[in-house]
């Protein structure tokens, strides 16, 4: 052995961190062998179909399966009178699976028939004959909290009088509603009636969110079996399957030990899944009196009727502040559109009260909502939550504000935002903040200051185009969110002979990137290459425990228990090789696959040898940690105030456009964004959750719209709701602004709900930049602008409300 | 109610006006309107499904006489690309451009198109605007009998045609245009296609000397058929295209049509884009 | 029962032959009754293109076509790129572009963009734009998408 040979490698540092990793899962998925649960099919597989309601709100009369029992191949038709167990679903449990005596909506189930095919399945169906007996249809949420309007959810009893058995429960579904108001918020901050006492300018104005929804390019589906001896095994796409476990338990009135949840790829979230819904259920109703699998998929119509909407929201907005430009108010009334059933959407106020309240210093702040009844689709969870309709409304006052008192705009933001440190009149708390960096950086990138000018100055030129450029930003969790009493996630780490990890998450990843992430945070502790990792994330009898995908959480919460569990495992591995190499711990790292001296990079054992002796040993051992992350956030209490967050993130959008005062076509030319990530993890990844979401945000503020026309959904189709196509994005410029927050994994937070939040409100300002005319009510189509801009839109009012 | 009994793929023209005889026949060319219409159970398939496509003549675009011919089962892509076309036709290249997606470009034919009758279908007001004839084959004996039709007659209603149970569209021929002859198209929508159009409008005529005469115009989705609008028509014919002019037409224009409301427009919204659009089109005529 | 006929096709260069209802699409022919789930079911009204394919040469949606119409033509579904040096590099460029999210679209996307780049599309932003304007996705705002096949496209970016 010659000298030179002897030399020790030296491994030099490298990280992982900011680089561009593509998705881990991609390769697969890009040559169509991913196998999505519409790919996989049982043996001994029934297809479920659901009968739905043809009438708007209804009494079910009666409803006549017999010839449907009666088709051939057909295994199983059952209606609410099969199940008398049913129990109501829904977050304020308000509504059976299975209809029982009446209809509330156009998507309400009926009946489901389990059959050898499709096609037998929907024969049967038309087989089933339904009697109704009409009622009167509320398909305003104006109408539904009249004194004399009709109850969505009276006491129920049949056609008999009597129901006795719906009678035993407590919930909405059992004893009903006296009135239509399925949920309200009342929050207070200050005396805005001080507040405006205070103000030297004040303007109220109202604002409408209409209905939009998530458009996975996966229809929703399940895969239900119950095996010999009654335990559950479901194909299902649920974004939170441990919570789901729970829930499906109960409605089947089984032990949830006995549920096992395998998520299969999804074709899509976005908050879609966050909720269960009556068709899955109805899934395991047909799985349980057929004894055979049961395969259920949306058509794309279905999907459109069945699957949930973002919430409608009317919101008058009073707003205030002095000639300095000091907000002194922010007074808030909505009025949300529940729908006929509770499902989040109802809950959306918790995230739209933290723009009210914190998103700019507000001394003095009050909120009121209620989201009512009616006989519409309801609404679910949709990225975002809630805040695409309040920063709307928001964003445009600061706006107008600003114009009252003749301060530039961007400097009437940057003297209201808030800063790190501070903590607002609901309670959270800013560790991190890069809100001014994010207002600086989108306004500078795109030349925010000339363009306003420019842009008003030529207002009033010849042409049929007119080019507008507005700004918005926006508050958004960015560490979790304490809904339930846990907000953590587990981890468990495998390290094999060979050096290679198997890390098991209780995260989903439902196309955001997760694993890849996750792969990297644990690969940088360990000084492994990514292609060291294989990612188990889909399945409850084997992956620990985590509260869901939702709130923009994976990344933070399951990234800090990945790394936890990498943190042990390191040390484990270091204390090993300081007893073999006779060294101190701390005198050792992990680098390049190698146990290396931490002062010169040396490498001093391959790390798979050394797992490899660890293991052939006598006192035989393995590298198996868990970890279990709980971020430091808490529950709000009971005035809905408390740091609900482990961390917030922060963000600017400048949209720009181009009105055609011809047409009322509004072009998107261009976004410039800043967003404060704490820190790019993968910069490929977080790029494309930031387009996603611009894009996403587009569609909301311009081209998608759900018509509902007296209960009735006019457009259930991509040809009419129409998702932006490629030719239509605009040129995107995004800036990551990097506030390395104390508590996030190296330094990141949360970023998959951010990008979509301020688009349409930034569009709002964009297009009155552009004409002069302020449109109060989305979606930004051609008639509605070609409308504004002749003077032909009454000025919409909403007269603020307040239940008794 | 017939069921679906029999699937044909006749190879020749004669084959399939013999099967049209009887009149039960759904014909399936390249089925990008027909497959989820009947999938979605919106059109019931007749006893018969003929599949022309592997029926020669009724393919390729040529040149005959004064003519151009363009078989009923050429596609939107081919139509598109054509250099015949591109030299001759540029509005109905316009139009293609504007028609549904590639993919569907490369499937849809142009006859399939004429007969969907759709009252915004793409090519129809470029074709109107042209003074194209569709050419029917049918089996009356035991001959084909050919004839054409004015595309101008050929709607009645939203997917209804003046055309027989027994015929079949077999091409649609347009005049070659004669020197000066301008024509324009415009599909108004927030994207280049695939989108059913709120409005369209189609004008041709002959420019010389600032004046249009042997004027056509023809709008879409304004009616139960793609229509000509022949008081617009009659207004222009001869006029020389001075502002006040253009905006006088523009209101007859707005005036004629008789719109409905509907989930992409109210009638008002597409009356208004009439008369914007016409006035757009006619000032970039008189501008060249 | 359905009306049944039987056909005669090249499916990713191997001929089949299949009896399929009369009144089934192209899609559910792949998928059901021949097993390649690559090629995805969206909308079936050819308003998503998560089902296209290429037939003779040419994209479409399997979903507008009927099944009997495969009937003597050349079939590519994405399982059919596999071998193809040329398909590999989109589906690399996919990839390390970030092209892919939820990649329900993905095999889709892919097979139109196969076919814009055999049939000399221009390889430039707009013109790949209006090649995929018929192919929707709801995750990854086109634009990695766009960058991917721009890359692969030859054109100078």
């Amino acid at each position: 052995m010659n000298v030179a040979e002897k030399k020790a490698r030296v491994i030099e540092p490298d990280t992982l961190i900011g680089k561009r990793i593509p998705k881990m899962d991609a390769p697969e998925k890009a040559s169509g062998k991913t196998r999505y649960i519409h790919d996989i099919n049982l043996s001994g597989q029934l297809h479920g179909k659901i009968l739905r309601s043809d009438r708007i709100h209804a009494l079910i009369k009666s409803i006549d399966t017999s010839a449907a029992k009666a088709l051939p191949g057909v295994h199983a038709v059952i209606t609410a009178a099969d199940i008398p167990d049913q129990r109501p679903i829904g977050v304020a449990k308000d509504h059976f699976p299975l209809k029982v005596g009446r209809v509330r909506s156009e998507r309400d189930e009926i009946a489901a028939v389990a059959a050898e095919s499709e096609e037998i399945a929907e024969a049967a169906l038309k087989l089933i004959k339904v009697e109704y007996e009409d009622l009167p249809v509320i398909s305003n949420p104006e109408d539904a909290i009249k004194p004399d309007a009709i109850l969505i959810h009276p006491e129920p009893h049949g056609a008999d009088g009597s129901h006795e058995h719906l009678k035993q429960g407590m919930s909405i579904a059992h004893k009903g509603k006296p009135d239509n108001i399925a949920m309200r918020f009342d929050y207070v901050h200050g005396d805005v009636i001080q507040g405006e006492a205070e103000s030297d300018v004040v303007i109220e104005d109202t604002f409408k969110l209409h209905y939009v929804t998530h458009c996975c390019m996966g229809v929703s589906g399940m895969i239900a079996e119950f095996d010999s001896s009654g335990n559950l095994l479901m194909y299902s796409n649920t974004q939170v399957p441990f919570l789901h476990k729970r829930e499906f338990a109960e409605y089947l009135n089984m032990d949830p030990a006995r549920i096992r949840i395998i998520q299969p790829p999804i074709g899509g979230g976005f908050g879609s899944k966050l909720d269960i819904y009556p068709f899955e259920v109805i899934c395991l109703y047909l799985a349980r009196a057929a004894k055979r699998p049961v395969k259920m998929l949306f058509t794309r119509e279905e999907e459109f009727l069945a699957s949930p909407t973002r919430q409608p929201v009317l919101l008058t907005l009073r707003s205030g502040c002095k000639k300095d430009g000091t907000l002194t108010f922010r007074q808030v009334h909505t009025l949300h559109d529940n729908g006929a059933y509770t499902s989040w959407g109802a809950t959306t106020p918790f995230v739209m009260m933290q723009t009210f309240s914190s998103l700019y210093r507000v001394p003095h702040c009050d909120y009121h909502t209620a989201a009512v009844y009616t006989n519409n689709p309801y609404a679910g969870s949709f990225r975002g939550y809630g805040n695409l309709q309040a920063t709307f409304a928001i964003e445009q006052h600061m706006d107008m504000l600003a114009e009252k008192i003749g301060m530039d705009p961007l400097e009437f933001r940057l003297k209201n935002a808030q800063d790190a440190g501070e903590t607002t009149g609901q309670g959270m708390s800013f560790k991190s903040c890069g809100f001014k960096d994010c207002i600086n950086t989108a306004a500078q990138r795109s030349d925010y200051a000339r363009k306003v000018q420019e842009n008003v100055a030529n207002r009033n030129a010849a042409g049929n185009i007119k080019r507008g450029v507005g700004m918005a930003s926006m508050l958004h969790v960015g560490g979790g969110a304490k809904i339930y009493p846990s907000d953590g996630c587990g981890t468990i780490l495998k390290m094999d002979d060979f050096a290679n990890i198997t890390l098991i998450t209780g995260a989903s990843e439902i196309g955001q990137g997760s694993e890849t992430v996750l792969s990297q945070l644990v690969c940088e502790e360990l000084g492994l290459p990514i292609s060291a990792v294989t990612v188990v994330n889909n399945d409850t009898a084997i992956t620990p425990w985590d509260v869901g995908v939702h709130a923009s959480r994976t990344t933070f919460i399951a990234g800090n228990s990945a790394i936890g569990a990498a943190k042990k495992a390191k040390a484990k591995i270091l204390a090993v090789a300081a007893t073999k190499y006779e060294c101190a711990e701390s005198d050792l790292d992990l680098r390049g696959g190698f146990v290396i001296k931490a002062a010169n990079g040396e490498a001093v054992v391959e790390l798979s040898k050394l797992l490899r002796n660890l293991h052939f040993q006598d006192k035989a051992e393995l590298v198996m940690t868990t970890f279990y992350y709980e971020p430091p956030s808490v529950h709000q209490d009971k005035g809905f105030k408390g740091d609900v967050s482990a961390a917030y993130a922060w963000g600017t959008q400048v949209v720009e456009v181009e009105v055609d005062t011809d047409t009322g076509i509004v072009k998107m030319t261009k976004v410039t964004g800043a967003h404060d990530v704490g820190r790019v993890l993968n910069r490929l990844g977080i790029e494309g959750q930031i387009e996603g979401g611009v894009i996403m945000g587009q569609g909301y503020a311009l081209t998608e719209d759900l018509m509902i026309e007296n209960g009735v959904m006019k457009n259930p189709n991509f040809r009419d709701y129409k998702l932006v196509t490629a030719p239509e994005i605009p040129e995107m410029d995004i800036s990551f602004i990097e506030s390395m927050d104390g508590e996030g994994p190296q330094g990141a937070k949360g970023v998959g709900e951010a990008p979509s939040i301020c688009i349409a409100a930034a569009t709002a300002n964009a297009i009155f930049n552009a004409t002069g005319v302020r449109i109060y009510e989305l979606p930004f189509t051609p008639e509605r602008v070609y409308r504004a801009l002749r003077g032909q839109t009454p000025k919409l009012y909403w007269k603020p409300w307040k239940a008794n | 109610m017939t069921e679906l009994k029999h699937y044909f793929a006749p190879t020749s023209l004669d084959q399939a006006v013999e099967c049209l005889k009887d009149g039960d026949v759904t014909i399936l060319a390249g089925g990008t309107d027909l497959t989820p219409q009947s999938q979605a159970g919106r059109l019931k398939i007749k006893q018969t499904l003929m599949n022309i496509r592997h029926i020669p003549q009724l393919s390729g675009i040529t040149l005959e006489g004064k003519e151009i011919r363009i078989g009923a089962l050429t596609t939107i892509t081919e139509i598109m690309e054509h250099p015949l076309i591109r030299e001759r036709l540029p509005v109905l290249v316009v139009a293609c451009d504007h028609f549904a997606s590639d993919q569907i470009r490369n499937a849809g034919t142009i006859g399939g198109n004429i007969c969907n009758a759709s009252p915004a279908g793409d090519m129809l007001i470029p074709l109107l605007v042209l003074d194209a004839c569709v050419e029917l084959a049918s089996m009356p004996e035991n001959k084909i009998y050919r004839h054409c039709m004015p595309l101008s007659t050929f709607f009645v209603g939203p997917g209804k045609t003046r055309k027989s149970l027994c015929e079949l569209v077999t091409s649609v021929r347009i005049p070659l245009p004669a020197e000066g002859h301008v024509a324009h198209f415009y599909k108004h929508g927030t994207r280049p296609a695939l989108d059913i159009s709120t409005i369209s409008i189609g004008v041709a005529g002959t420019f010389r000397d600032g004046t249009l005469s042997n004027v056509r115009v023809a709008f879409g989705a304004v009616a139960p058929t793609p229509v000509r609008a022949s008081q617009t028509e009659q207004a222009l014919e001869g006029q020389r295209l001075d502002e006040a002019t253009i905006e006088k037409i523009a209101q007859i224009a707005r005036d004629e049509v008789k719109p409905i409301d509907d989930v992409r427009a109210t009638a008002w919204y597409r009356k208004e884009m009439i008369h914007n659009i016409t006035k757009r089109i006619l000032s970039h005529v008189a501008q060249a | 029962m359905s009306l049944k006929h039987d056909i005669e096709f090249k499916l990713n260069g191997i001929t089949r032959r299949v009896a399929v209802d009369v009144s089934m699409n192209a899609l559910a022919m792949l998928r059901d009754v021949i097993g390649l789930t690559g090629t995805k079911y969206g909308c079936g009204e050819g308003e998503c293109g998560a089902c296209t394919i290429q037939v003779d040469g040419v994209s479409l949606n399997s979903c507008l076509m009927f099944a009997v119409d495969c009937d003597g033509r050349n079939v590519t579904t994405i399982e059919g790129l596999a071998n193809d040096s040329k398909a590999d590099a989109l589906r690399s460029a996919f990839v390390e572009h970030g092209a892919v999210q939820c990649g329900f679209c993905t095999p889709g996307m892919i097979m139109q963009a196969d076919h814009l780049l055999r049939s000399g599309c221009g390889g430039d932003a707009g013109s790949i734009k209006r090649g995929i304007e018929g192919n929707l996705c709801r995750c990854t705002g086109y634009k990695k998408i766009i960058d991917a096949i721009a890359s692969v496209s030859g054109a100078p970016s």
